[in-house]
């Protein structure tokens, strides 16, 4: 069978094994989204698809009450609203994509087009590595520099006071969440523009020099603008990315359920959170509890249909560039 | 025109193009000079970053970092002095990767190879796009609980091994390797997707009108030009695999040493379970156990240096192909 | 025939073998643990005692992942015995067993700028409930400023155990930062003045952290071991069932010969 593989492929052919391989892959995707939701239909059916997204109470107190559930737990034991869990997630993700983003364009056009190639051969190993790092030792980083810096540093004792009966601020929170984050997805955006950019053919930044633009100006007025199907392709990556972070956020974002009070002027970002992905890390422990394990695939499942969200919004972002001639 | 075009795509890695004569910083306007320092900025951020990630993880750890650390195996203890070394994770991550990448990188190839080049019909496209793209977004954790379900199932038992009492382990280096595949997959096949829609139409137009069939096309002349792009989109992948936790914690069975199972040489060991680096810092740093801190701080330098020897040998290999422009 | 079809029959054949042949049979029997990290030094040592004490009867592959994948694993028969640091809770699987075999204590620590000389249960009490919020409320204590509370996650068996054994049964107040790992814990403390936790008696004998004396008595190795110090856990090997066999030798001779005895004494506390 092998020496029939070796032999020339008609096209038919090559479409036929290609797209076989390419379903292969859909399916075991599809299989585990499937797997995911199983398991969470419990937790779902018995909280209301709509009503376990809302707040209501304090979700580390519930899911603490369904740890002490037995083998067989009643409809009532799994109940949950997730909301603090979901603000947590939006939030960091939000923000640490849209500073990600702009960090990793500007990086980006440094490296294709102003950066000498001394600097250049520093760059792009720097960006591999950055990307390299692993989850855990960026935690580690937070925790042991960047959390007492801000913890005993940047919060005032008189601030700590002021919310002292309602949440703890010890440093972690939002604030080191997203910078965190962002140092994290970074990378992986200045690689894909990068390439992207790289690719766009000289004879149409020649074409505006000669009009007379200034190495910037053809740069952004052309290059990326021709580069928008991979700058969105890189944000809807780093945002999956963003979304999926678990280890490193469980280190430093505070490790509670808490909604963060916008009207709470600047302890706004010293307050506690944690986003979904870090509150599945967590209780990953307590896994023999149905209850618990439930309420994990549940926020897994969640997870996947905002990465599906996402992706489908990135298809229908690029599709206005389409009609301006660039391949998507 | 169309003969000078045709060796656009893909430029070279070489300098920026050299500035226009007469296209002096001090002619340009504010914005564009604002702009210019954002990008030197952002850029030297880039540097320092990394340089602060280096430095600091080297300075708390290349004091404990000899050659006794490098060449003992690791044991169990509570105190720092009588945990051994860190030879097993090495052996682990590296052995881990390229499984990882060894099974990522066809299939993401030939996945983004149907979905630019043939792509019908239009629905099952969007679907394997989207569904890789849901993948990438997956947290890993998610990726080990389904790994370690389908693994335990006795359909998969050669894999691992079956312990006396007929339960699957599930855990072993296959098993990880299979699920570390899963999460390198999205960053190969998005970067060889973004390289072969870069290239122009017209290549493949040539290739056909000299009569070659759409698979030679891809195979000979496509496949080649966005060597770099896989190249890139591996590097990435690689550096994901590497530094994943939660798939090794749950999926490499967790034993400090490289334990082969079975008699077969390379297939026992396979089977058999391990460490790698990061789950030798995760758990002895403080975000474990913390019983070796020092050390952890050591193996996350020496997993930073692995990960720069990875990732040149990948530019090696793309930058082979490229030789002639 | 054609040289890819004899590559496909070799590699064919090695797989088949391969998987084929069983692993050579051997007079020894093989003892799989997994399960907690905590416990997971001492019975490693434990371990290599008994190998030595009875060579080429038994090997052991001594994997960890945390006390819930010993205690699944045990009950899904994917190994011989778990390790568990916590007592039997209601959700586990039916039919487990739990042998005790040592004990480990925990205690209260504070950073090191904080020399706070003693905790009485009242003041345990009311720090830990959320009602006293200010270090200036505590006699005793050298730093000032709010109060912050690092506890360990749900997951964990701690914090039932110290609402049990050092705050007579009150609720851990939910003002709690919750840490997914001791060394977090540790790390917490050791680098915030106004910090109090608890964690296991090994990190709060490190240096960077001060093990505050509950009730007069000092939280030490002493202390616990006669009965003093209130504050022990039970570490547990967990079987399906009662164990049997080599399995049974093992736990056997942890829970009753002088030299296992000795290595418990060294690193944890020993059961009688």
């Amino acid at each position: 069978m092998l020496s029939r593989l070796r032999e020339p492929w008609t096209d038919g052919q090559a479409e036929r094994r290609l797209g076989a391989v390419a379903c292969l892959v859909l399916l075991i995707i599809v299989l585990m989204v499937v797997f995911v939701a199983v398991r969470a239909w419990p937790s779902l059916h018995a909280n209301g698809f709509v009503s376990w997204l809302g707040p209501g109470g304090n979700v580390d107190v519930q899911l603490g009450e369904m740890i002490k559930t037995g083998q067989h737990p009643p409809d009532s034991a799994y109940h949950l609203r997730a909301w603090p869990l979901v603000y947590g997630t939006l939030l960091t993700t939000g923000v640490s994509v849209i500073i990600g983003l702009t960090f990793a364009l500007f990086s980006a056009i440094f490296i294709v087009e102003f950066a000498p190639a001394r600097v250049r051969s520093v760059v792009v190993p720097a960006v591999r590595l950055l990307a390299a790092v692993p989850s855990v030792v960026y935690g580690l980083i937070g925790i042991l520099v960047l959390v007492p810096a801000v913890g005993n540093h940047l919060i005032s004792p008189g601030r700590k006071e002021s919310v002292q009966n309602v949440v703890q601020l010890d440093g972690t929170g939002v604030l080191v969440a997203i910078v965190v984050l962002t140092v994290m997805i970074t990378p992986i955006m200045v690689a894909i523009i990068t390439d992207a950019l790289r690719a766009i053919p000289t004879a149409w930044t020649e074409g505006a020099s000669a009009l007379g633009a200034n190495r910037w100006e053809a740069m952004w007025t052309v290059s990326v603008r021709a580069a928008r199907p991979a700058i969105v392709a890189a944000a809807v990556l780093a945002c999956a990315r963003a979304l999926g972070e678990a280890v490193a956020l469980s280190m430093v974002s505070g490790s509670r359920g808490f909604s963060p009070n916008p009207l709470d002027g600047l302890t706004y970002i010293f307050e506690p959170i944690r986003p979904l992905a870090a509150s599945m890390v967590e209780n990953v422990d307590a896994m023999n509890a149905p209850a618990v394990r439930s309420s994990i695939y549940a926020f897994a499942l969640l997870l996947l249909l905002s990465s599906l969200v996402l992706s489908i919004g990135g298809y229908f972002a690029k599709l206005p560039m389409r009609r301006q001639g660039l391949r998507v | 025109m169309s003969v000078a075009s045709a060796s656009a795509p893909a430029p070279a890695p070489t300098a920026p193009r050299p500035a226009p004569r007469g296209d002096r910083l001090s002619s340009w306007r504010w914005r564009h000079r604002l702009a210019f320092l954002a990008c030197w900025a952002c850029g030297i951020a880039v540097c320092a970053i990394t340089a602060a990630i280096v430095i600091y993880m080297g300075v708390r750890g290349v004091q404990y970092l000899n050659l006794d650390l490098l060449l003992h195996r690791p044991q169990a203890g509570l105190a720092q002095s009588t945990t051994g070394g860190i030879l097993d994770p090495i052996a682990g991550t590296v052995m881990l990767t390229i499984i990882g990448i060894a099974i990522a990188t066809p299939l993401a190839v030939v996945a983004a190879v149907w979905l630019v080049e043939y792509g019908r019909p239009a629905p099952l496209a969007r679907a394997v796009e989207s569904g890789i793209e849901v993948v990438a977004g997956t947290p890993d954790i998610v990726i080990a609980i389904f790994g370690l379900a389908i693994f335990q199932l006795p359909l998969f038992a050669p894999l691992s091994f079956t312990a006396s009492g007929g339960g699957v382990f599930g855990r072993s280096f296959l098993a990880a390797g299979a699920m570390m595949s899963l999460i390198a997959l999205p960053l190969v096949f998005g970067a060889t997707r973004e390289g072969l829609l870069a290239l122009p139409t017209h290549l493949r137009e040539a290739s056909w009108a000299l009569g070659k069939t759409r698979i030679c096309t891809i195979r000979t002349v496509l496949l080649p030009q966005v060597r770099r792009q896989i190249a890139t989109g591996s590097a990435l992948g690689m550096g994901r695999i590497v530094g994943d936790t939660a798939v090794v914690v749950v999926l490499l069975g967790a034993t400090l040493q490289i334990e082969p199972q079975g008699n077969v040489p390379v297939l026992s060991t396979l089977r058999g379970t391990g460490s790698t680096l990061t789950t030798y810092v995760y758990g002895n740093s403080p975000a474990g156990e913390g019983n070796a801190p020092q050390k952890a701080y050591a193996a996350a330098f020496v997993l930073l240096l692995i990960v720069l020897a990875l990732n040149a040998a990948v530019d090696f290999i793309g930058r082979r192909g490229k030789g002639s422009s | 025939m054609t040289r890819s079809r004899r590559l496909t029959a070799a590699v064919a054949a090695t797989a088949v073998a391969a998987v084929a042949v069983p692993s050579a049979a051997s007079a020894a029997s093989t003892i799989t643990i997994s399960g907690a990290t905590g416990s997971a030094p001492l019975v490693a040592l434990l371990a290599k005692k008994y190998v030595k004490l009875k060579p080429g009867k038994v090997r052991f592959k001594l994997a960890q992942g945390g006390g819930e994948v010993g205690i699944q694993d045990a009950a899904a028969g994917r190994v011989t015995i778990g390790n568990a640091a916590r007592d039997p809770r209601p959700s586990d699987p039916a039919g487990l067993v739990f042998y005790p075999i040592a004990k480990d204590f925990f205690c209260f620590d504070v950073n090191p700028a904080n020399k706070l000389p003693n905790l009485s249960l009242d003041q345990a009490q009311a720090i830990w409930t959320g009602q006293v919020r200010n270090w200036e409320d505590i006699p005793g204590s050298t730093v000032t400023g709010t109060i912050d509370l690092i506890g360990r996650t749900s997951a964990s068996s701690l914090p039932p155990l110290v609402q049990q054994l050092l705050l007579g049964n009150k609720t851990i107040s939910p003002l709690v930062s919750l840490k997914p790992s001791d060394g977090l814990v540790e790390q917490s403390v050791a680098s915030n003045r106004n910090a109090i936790g608890f964690n296991s008696g090994y990190y709060a004998s490190q240096k960077d952290v001060r093990a505050v004396p509950f009730e007069g008595v000092a939280c030490n190795l002493q202390n616990a071991k006669s009965g003093q110090y209130p504050g022990v856990r039970n570490y547990y090997e967990v079987t399906r069932g009662r164990a049997k066999g080599a399995a049974s030798a093992f736990i056997n001779w942890i829970q009753h010969s002088k030299a296992a005895r000795k290595i418990i004494a060294s690193i944890a506390i020993p059961l009688n």
